[in-house]
């Protein structure tokens, strides 16, 4: 699957990639068109690669190389169509003509600047100066372009006639004349010089694709300093150290809230995570998914330490989908979902992250749902991560808890704004099969209806 | 350059010396077959002649062979060694010059996308140009650091925004019998054009403090402090709350002034100062405009426009036919500012 098929099912991916700054429509396109690889080798040539880019960019930001490349790659026109017409024969006209002349200067100016920056080895530039010696037929050096008078001798003597009819408004007649005939002698130079080309369509194609990479890389290096990320390490296990979720942290930050990291450590099977409401358990399953699209898309993660076990695919059933307008309720499409993921996971090894299953339906049946989900997926390879608020679910699989709310953990009046200084996001090993009971204390400090939780809580203590 | 040639007297080229003082000009129909095509044809051909190296675009598509709406025959741009031109591929394709390509614009148009050129055989061109005022600024800061001389915008249709003095410093407005055939009405319509391009400009320090609000209704107080009104929009104006007019008499409008705004304003008796950022915000129609100034009240800009010259047309796309010397007379009297039909200087 390519990234811009996945951007559409993670928002918070999304997100990734539109912070990316590209100097380039080919340098995005060549984003948006990125697989999503289970090669370890190959991830792990390219995260060298952009931790190579990543010290270059470092080394040489504000120095002549980086700002030579970047400007570079700013004047890069995507030529995919014109590259296109070469392939198939087609004739190019004359602006075709001056793009793929520029094509060739600016990837002998770009070739400059990877050379300056020590990454001739990880961005290799074809040589396209034949391909500018054609179409400078003057060897004027610049990337200017028209149909030069070299191309064929009967152009000079009928621009000299043309020149000056038209400077002493001479017989129109003739003028016209003489146009039709230098139009004929264009197109065939356009002809001669379009078949002459095709013999370098794929060093063309190569020169332009590596130049949208340069882009690509260089983007993802910028990214990746500007947000501290990390070169994840293959294994067998998902670890994180820190891991943040970009988006939410960035939006913490301009409304002045803090924003606390998580550690997370998963083995293969099924992880239960319980927690109080408004303790994150969403956030950290979108924070895990998004993360491992990053590295298997051959960027760095969000975490101050990675390892990463590749997986066929990263399935998730996170609710706030709106799918009423396919006709289908919130437990309809959620129950389909999770349906096509066991599917899935009976084929492949999944990443499986499946947010609190079965909450819109009857308690008893609910749960029957998730004994049942959590007993398939415990059976197959697949890495899953379930949030629920269901306890005594009789499972044995692994449960984390959130730490959550902590009475005492500031010292400022408890308010509904601040209530996220008082959350503990960390995870713990929990051995019960109990869940926290939090609902009407978080309700009552968030200010909601008094006789509304009094009532509730006459409710729970008469269970 | 300026200096150079401001130096000299041109008799028979009137208003070329004038063009030469800017760095780019903008030609703006009052209608459409006002004759810009004729007036930008005359201006190219005496720069040409006085060795300016001259760039030349357009906004939107214009150039056509033939009129697009009267199906009348138009005169083609013609242009001359060493001019650099803009227009799209698709225009390009048809040109009439031999030409070196300089630069191809990475957006595209419908007809392609927007390419520059420098003319080696002279000859004519379709010239069409960038859509937005925002992209005309960048094409003509390129044509700038070509080393143009002077940057030359052929107005599309009655598209006024190019000629706003943040795009070009100087404009020629074009009129003719294609407004009105009858010559009191062709007066009457210009004359208030005219008046809106001439209105006066506020003094500079005050200029310097409004030029960068960017949208919404303020008002001014005694010591010039500008007070934001907190209405979004001069549509919603007379549904805002509290008395628009508390700080002071003197409004500045950052986006369009319409007439619902003067009306509203009219209402409130005299003594109020409206201004707005240049004349190309103004869409006003005479009747509101002068009740507005009856009622005591005034209208100025921040940035007025530098109107070279206004030029005539005498010839309307339906084949009427004014009497090209006393229109230009009777125009030039009323307006008290020269009026020039091209085509007879040009003879």
């Amino acid at each position: 699957m390519k990234i811009k098929e996945l951007i559409k099912q993670d928002a918070g991916f999304q997100y990734i990639i539109d912070s990316m700054e590209f100097m380039s429509a080919a340098g995005r396109r060549k984003a948006l068109n990125t697989e999503f690889s289970t090669d370890a080798e190959s991830l792990r040539t390219e995260w060298q690669r952009l931790a190579k880019a990543v010290t270059a960019t470092l080394e040489y930001k504000y120095k002549k190389p980086y700002i030579d490349l970047r400007h570079c790659l700013m004047c890069l026109h995507d030529l995919q169509g014109t590259l296109a017409s070469l392939a198939n024969h087609t004739p190019l006209n004359e602006v075709e003509l001056f793009e793929i002349k520029n094509l060739a200067m600016l990837c002998r100016t770009a070739k400059g600047g990877i050379d300056g920056l020590g990454l001739s080895d990880e961005l290799p530039l074809p040589c396209l100066d034949a391909v500018f010696a054609l179409l400078d037929p003057d060897h004027t050096g610049i990337a200017n372009f028209y149909i030069y008078d070299s191309y064929d001798i009967r152009l000079t003597p009928l621009r000299r006639e043309l020149n000056a009819l038209q400077t002493a408004g001479g017989d129109p007649l003739r003028i016209s004349e003489l146009l039709v005939q230098q139009n004929e002698i264009q197109d065939a130079v356009c002809l001669h010089l379009s078949d002459q080309l095709t013999q370098w369509t794929d060093t063309l194609v190569t020169a332009m694709e590596q130049m949208a990479y340069t882009d690509l890389l260089l983007a993802k290096a910028d990214l990746a300093l500007r947000w501290n990320l990390t070169q994840p390490e293959v294994g067998e296990t998902i670890e994180y150290k820190n891991l943040i979720n970009p988006r939410l942290k960035e939006r913490n930050e301009k409304a002045r809230l803090r924003y606390q990291p998580v550690d997370l450590s998963l083995r293969s099977g099924v992880c239960l995570i319980t927690g109080a409401n408004m303790a994150g358990k969403t956030v950290l399953l979108k924070s895990v998914g998004t993360a491992q699209l990053m590295a298997q898309c051959g960027m760095f993660v969000p975490a101050e330490k990675a390892v990463v076990k590749l997986v066929d695919g990263v399935a998730t059933s996170i609710g706030d989908e709106q799918d009423e307008m396919n006709g289908l309720s919130s437990y309809a499409s959620e129950i389909i979902k999770i349906s096509n993921i066991l599917t899935e996971c009976r084929q492949r090894e999944m990443l499986v992250l499946i947010d609190e299953p079965a909450r819109t339906t009857n308690p008893t049946e609910g749960k029957a749902l998730v004994q049942a989900i959590v007993k398939l997926l415990e059976g197959l390879s697949s890495f899953t991560l379930i949030t629920t608020h269901y306890d005594q679910l009789g499972t044995t699989c692994r449960r984390l808890r959130v730490r959550g709310f902590v009475e005492d953990m500031a010292d400022v009046p408890l308010t509904p704004q601040n209530i996220n200084r008082f959350i503990d996001y960390s995870l713990t090993e929990d051995q019960s099969d109990n869940v926290p009971h939090e609902a009407l204390r978080i309700a009552s400090i968030l200010g909601c209806d008094e006789e509304l939780i009094a009532l509730a809580q006459k409710c729970v203590t008469a269970l | 350059m300026t200096l150079f040639f401001s130096n000299f007297a041109f008799s028979n080229m009137p208003f070329v010396n004038d063009i030469l003082k800017h760095r780019s000009l903008s030609i703006v129909g009052l209608e459409k077959n006002t004759g810009k095509t004729v007036c930008l044809n005359y201006i190219l051909h005496r720069l040409n002649e006085l060795g300016v190296s001259v760039g030349v675009t357009s906004i939107g598509v214009d150039g056509e062979q033939v009129d697009a709406v009267f199906a009348t025959a138009k005169p083609e741009i013609v242009l001359y060694e060493g001019t650099r031109f803009i227009t799209s591929e698709q225009h390009y394709m048809k040109r009439q010059v031999v030409s070196v390509l300089e630069h191809v614009d990475s957006r595209r148009t419908s007809l392609g996308p927007l390419v520059t050129a420098r003319v080696l055989v002279p000859g004519k061109v379709l010239l069409s140009g960038a859509a937005t005022t925002a992209a005309l600024r960048e094409q003509m800061q390129m044509l700038d650091s070509m080393g143009c001389n002077i940057s030359i915008v052929d107005g599309a249709l009655s598209r006024l925004s190019l000629a706003s003095p943040t795009v070009t410093e100087a404009m020629i407005l074009a009129t003719g019998a294609a407004v009105s055939a009858n010559v009191k009405q062709l007066i009457a319509k210009t004359r208030f054009q005219y008046n809106l391009i001439c209105l006066d400009e506020v003094a500079p320090s005050l200029r310097d403090n409004l030029s960068t609000i960017e949208s919404g209704i303020w008002a001014l107080d005694d010591e010039n402090q500008a007070h934001d009104l907190g209405i979004a929009s001069v549509f919603l104006i007379d549904r805002s709350e509290g008395d628009i007019l508390r700080f002071g008499k003197r409004l500045f409008v950052a986006g369009a002034v319409s007439d619902r705004l003067l009306k509203t304003l009219s209402a409130k008796g005299g003594g109020i100062t409206l201004i707005a950022r240049d004349f190309t915000k103004l869409f006003l129609t005479p009747e509101t405009y002068n009740a507005y100034v009856r009622a005591g009240n005034r209208l100025m800009v921040l940035q007025r426009s530098k109107l070279i010259a206004i030029t005539l047309n005498p010839t309307s796309p339906q084949g009427f036919l004014l009497d090209s010397k006393s229109t230009c007379a009777a125009l030039s009297d009323a307006l008290q500012t020269p009026v020039y039909d091209v085509k007879k200087i040009e003879q």
